[in-house]
């Protein structure tokens, strides 16, 4: 099982199991709310043509990977101030629990009150909601920096920079790439909402204009459109990096 | 002027006297054994030495240089290789001097490996091999032969002669075994005591040629330490 080959075999049955269940019970049921996949394809087709479907991918594409780089950024940075000082994380550490616990619609709203049915306002919610999540990973993953390596790297006279670039952030990449991946799944689902709810271009803004027209095909045209372009960069991109920072594990 | 001279008036753990009256020098170029038992404190010196640990009371005018430090575990970056972790150092001269070190301890063969991939006793030559590349004034060395398996630790022990005798610097080397400071010691320094202070400071009676020889490191052994079975 181990074998690649044998595992993407397995991940191909088992899809086309999924595909033709599906399309069993689609045929069985012949229901408009419930079309089969040749429908959702040809909806594909039809979107692709007139709907603009790769504009509004691309829209939601870009809040994505703004929203994403930004919250990893600015969460990187407060997770390890947080853990390399107790004072700010226990003065910091409440504010940290409060804004982790802040319900996201909550986040949207207010940005949306308070800056408008901006770009702007959507991107910042997105990201408001995603912050505190990078941050708590990466406050344990500096909590859990080697000493040991620490002393080397002073006793060495490694510069300031040297020492965040060789010695601190190889220790952070495995909770890097947790808050990554964790982070991403959030951020792609959380940016529907925020399209849905204020602005005019996007998946989640098709998502709601044919949810008031009860448009089963098209709204399953884009679900599957999203979930393939997720998944390629989880394995084109994340997956391969994570090997990369990981060589030199026995 | 390097070699060097240290005072510790005291260093506490809490409350607890550890290090009291303490002092030490040493001359240029001179290889020094501070023995003494496991836990009586040597680390704690070595790394007051370093700069590691600047709570204490007393004198140490830091070497006008780098201090090299050998750390009890070799202390690599996993995610370098051996040549990298080597020319990481500032004042190592990048990657090919680094390599020429590695040949220097026997790794030439090994230079492009990561050190978990390596066995312990070569990412320790490893080690000394970056002690070497930031070309220190003074050496400080803890347990540099620990829990390695004999045949290990003897090549290990004349390397490290070698080296330091072609090296040329001030060195201290913390151990808890006798036998190995007569092998390498121009001077031994023994702790003792609770708090630990000097109990013994003398030269070697066995020159740098001599403490090569098992036999006549016996003999030392009996002179200074009495029944040579007795450790």
């Amino acid at each position: 099982m181990a074998d690649p080959r044998s595992r993407l075999l397995w991940t191909v049955i088992s899809l086309v199991g999924f595909g033709l269940l599906w399309a069993g019970i689609a045929e069985m049921l012949q229901s408009r709310v419930l079309p089969g996949p040749g429908e959702v394809w040809e909806a594909f087709l039809y979107e692709q043509a007139n709907g603009g479907y790769w504009q509004h991918m691309g829209a939601t594409l870009a809040r994505v990977t703004a929203a994403f780089l930004l919250s990893m950024l600015i969460g990187t940075a407060i997770g390890i101030a947080l853990g390399r000082s107790d004072r700010a994380d226990r003065f910091f550490g409440g504010w940290l629990t409060l804004f982790l616990n802040l319900p996201a619609l909550v986040t949207m709203i207010l940005c949306y009150v308070w800056f408008g049915l901006t770009e702007v306002a959507a991107i910042a919610a997105v990201a408001i909601n995603k912050i505190p999540n990078v941050a708590a990973t990466l406050r344990e993953g500096t909590r859990a920096l080697d000493r040991d390596l620490g002393e080397m790297a002073q006793v060495y006279r490694l510069s300031p920079v040297e020492r965040l670039r060789h010695v601190i952030l190889p220790q952070l990449a495995p909770f890097f790439a947790v808050a990554a991946r964790n982070g991403l799944a959030l951020v792609w689902k959380i940016v529907l909402v925020v399209e849905l709810l204020g602005r005019s271009s996007g998946v989640g803004f098709q998502l709601h204009t044919y949810f008031q027209l009860f448009d089963v095909a098209a709204i399953l045209a884009y679900a599957f459109g999203f979930i393939l372009i997720v998944q390629i960069i989880e394995l084109g991109v994340l997956g391969p990096w994570e090997r990369h920072v990981t060589r030199w594990r026995r | 002027m390097t070699g060097f001279s240290v005072f510790i008036a005291e260093k506490l753990f809490g409350d607890q006297p550890i290090l009291q009256n303490l002092e030490i020098s040493l001359a240029e170029g001179e290889i020094a054994c501070l023995l003494g038992p496991s836990g009586c404190g040597k680390t704690t010196l070595l790394s007051i030495l370093a700069g590691l640990d600047p709570d204490y009371r007393g004198t140490f005018t830091h070497p006008d240089g780098p201090i090299a430090m050998a750390f009890q575990t070799p202390r690599l970056l996993p995610w370098r290789t051996l040549a990298q972790n080597i020319a990481l150092v500032p004042g190592s001269g990048g990657e090919s001097y680094a390599r020429d070190l590695l040949a220097r301890v026997g790794l030439d063969q090994a230079a492009d490996q990561f050190p978990q991939k390596v066995s312990v006793g070569m990412q320790r030559r490893a080690a000394l091999a970056r002690v070497l590349a930031i070309r220190p004034v003074l050496i400080l060395m803890d347990e540099p032969l620990v829990s390695l398996d004999a045949d290990t630790a003897r090549d290990m022990r004349e390397l490290l002669l070698s080296t330091l005798i072609e090296a040329r610097v001030a060195t201290l080397i913390a151990t808890h075994d006798r036998r190995e400071a007569l092998h390498l010691a121009d001077r031994i320094v023994e702790l003792g005591g609770q708090p630990a202070r000097v109990i013994r400071n003398t030269a070697s009676p066995l020159d740098r040629v001599q403490r090569r020889d098992a036999a006549q490191v016996e003999e030392a052994m009996a002179q200074m330490f009495g029944t040579p079975t007795i450790e």
